[in-house]
């Protein structure tokens, strides 16, 4: 072989190493198919598993007595006997499956296994917001009631859970954000202050960072084109539009969501509110800390999407935790109206609904989504309807720091 | 002996991405390429008390499964077609709006013209550069290490030549 032809085939083995190194399924496939695959194992293999697991770990101790590694084993295999029977302790507070109802493929760990957590910033910042009549609170502009309330409660609250789960990811690295970019396709450009990275490819620029402190955003994206985009052709209207954009850059949420459609002038902006599965409530929405829904935004100009923004996809793991019972959460919410009824006047606001929600708890190198119960009343001042979001953290005195 | 596997999940979690992409090179579309992924870590998860380890490394019988699962999927999905394709050099007509930001990813060219080398050319190739020693290649195409590596070469030289004609 001649030596121009060696460096021409050395350099075609760098660029063959460089696609393989390069292509990677897309963003969730590895959680996904991890969650499909525990999902189609009997329970006894994974039983078994555990049992192997805590073998080799005791393997890899050896400096643990005898007598110790026995009275383990048999603790061990008496929770999992019973775990695996179906028996729960203390009202229900074992471990979450690995997957949820909602299809979102979460890591779970034992209850309570993230610790005391750091308590949601929540209620007493919550400004009532002025609405129009017939509309929904989505839409309602912001004019604020600075004034202070009293607050009563005329609804029924059955939460009908004893346990709720926790979820939390870990910070993500600029390695993440790269990883992220280059399932769609781009390529870092810089480093902007405040990001993570600043990618590119000829026909949109996506920025990443990582979590916000105040106010609390989780990781996120944003996506927007350099280059006109294609008109997409969807049958359903914006939502439709919006959701096959997003699958078409690999982006369409893993987790449950519905959808909300707000136009202004003639850009629609298209919501897809996060969900979390709980199992036996249902699905809680994730909520800002001033009781919004929120999750991943499309804005469109007709068909065309002039942007995409919305969480970076994490891998979460969760944990169940002891909730407050519904009771308590009442009586909690009013208790919180004392502290802001300095004025003897003060409008009365009759709360009417509740519902379990989820907040971003900002705290350091990992970060929880926690569930709250989110009060929702209105009333009127000087003939103008104001909507009074309350919330109340749900997990447990007993099991939060703060 | 069981005890001296490593859990399933750290050769998972180490092995997922070289796994697709070996199989994204020998496939048309993202979505067969996850498809068969998923496939060959279920078997994988199923058999893996069955593996091993002193008898071939976890990435030799990892790959040995995704080479005979993208064969099942050539023989279930019409190795006529595919023939045809590849002789005619055409590209895929099917729509697969899962693999539109792939597509801009710079070396996708390059790898569908290796998956349009001949099939041992093709695995050697693809095997080597998901990172299996030429023994392993050797093992995995039942030849020697000496054969696996003419056979590498030529299937490089072959590549060469076929970029140099359709200047990927």
């Amino acid at each position: 072989m001649s030596e121009p032809e060696d460096l021409e085939l050395e350099a075609l083995q760098r660029q063959l190493d460089d696609a393989f190194e390069t292509t990677r399924p897309r963003v969730g496939f590895e959680d996904e198919l991890w969650t499909r695959m525990q999902a189609s194992r009997p329970a006894g293999s994974r039983l078994r598993d555990a049992w192997l697991g805590l073998i080799q770990a005791i393997r890899e101790a050896p400096a643990v007595p005898m007598a110790a590694v026995a009275a383990v084993l048999v603790v061990v295999i008496g929770v999992s006997v019973l775990a695996y029977s179906g028996l729960r302790f203390g009202g229900g507070a074992g471990s979450s499956a690995s997957l949820s109802s909602g299809g979102q493929p979460y890591n779970a760990g034992s209850a309570g296994a993230f610790g005391r957590l750091p308590s949601p910033v929540l209620s007493a910042g919550v400004p009532p917001k002025a609405a129009n009549a017939g509309q929904p609170a989505a839409a309602a502009p912001d004019a604020e009631y600075a004034g202070a309330v009293t607050l009563t409660w005329t609804g029924k609250l059955d939460l009908g859970i004893a346990t709720a789960p926790v979820f939390r990811y870990r910070e993500p690295s600029t390695n993440s954000a790269d990883q992220f970019a280059t399932s769609l396709g781009a390529i870092l450009q810089n480093r902007p202050a405040g990001y993570l990275g600043s990618y590119e490819t000829t026909d949109f620029n996506v920025r990443v960072r990582g979590t916000v402190q105040a106010p609390a955003q989780e990781p996120s994206f944003i996506i927007l084109p350099i280059t006109a985009v294609a008109p997409i052709e969807a049958a359903g209207g914006p939502v439709d539009v919006a959701v096959v954009f997003l699958a078409q850059h690999s982006l369409a949420p893993s987790w449950p969501y519905t959808s909300d459609t707000v136009v202004s002038g003639d850009v629609s902006k298209v919501t897809l509110s996060r969900q979390f599965a709980v199992s036996g409530y249902g699905y809680a929405y994730l909520v800002d800390g001033t009781g919004e829904r929120y999750g991943l935004e499309v804005d469109l100009k007709g068909n065309k999407p002039v942007s995409a923004a919305g969480p970076l996809p994490l891998s979460l793991e969760s944990a169940d935790y002891s909730i407050i019972s519904a009771d308590e959460a009442v009586r909690s919410v009013l208790a919180s109206s004392s502290t802001s009824a300095g004025a003897a006047n003060a409008p009365t606001v009759a709360l009417t609904t509740a519902e379990l929600v989820y907040s971003l708890v900002v705290a350091g190198d990992h970060s929880f989504y926690e569930p709250s119960i989110l009060f929702t009343g209105s009333f009127k001042v000087n003939g103008t309807t104001y909507v009074k979001h309350v919330m109340v953290p749900a997990v447990d005195p007993s099991q939060r720091s703060s | 002996m069981v005890a001296d596997r490593p859990p399933f999940e750290d050769l998972y979690r180490a092995y997922l991405g070289r796994i697709y992409a070996y199989v994204r090179a020998q496939v048309a579309s993202s979505a067969d390429a996850e498809d068969i992924t998923a496939q060959v870590f279920m078997n994988a998860y199923n058999a893996y008390e069955r593996f091993e380890a002193r008898n071939t490394t976890p990435a030799a019988w990892l790959f040995r499964i995704a080479r005979n699962s993208t064969l099942d999927h050539f023989r279930a999905h019409g190795r006529r077609e595919r023939l045809r394709r590849t002789i005619e050099h055409q590209p895929v007509a099917e729509v697969d709006p899962s693999g539109v930001a792939e597509d801009r990813i710079q070396y996708h060219a390059l790898l569908e013209r290796v998956a349009k080398l001949p099939e041992r050319q093709r695995d050697a190739i693809s095997l080597r550069h998901s990172g299996l020693s030429f023994e392993e290649v050797g093992v995995l195409l039942k030849c020697s290490e000496d054969a696996a590596k003419m056979l590498y070469h030529r299937a490089l030289k072959a590549l060469k030549e076929a970029v140099a004609m359709e200047g990927v």
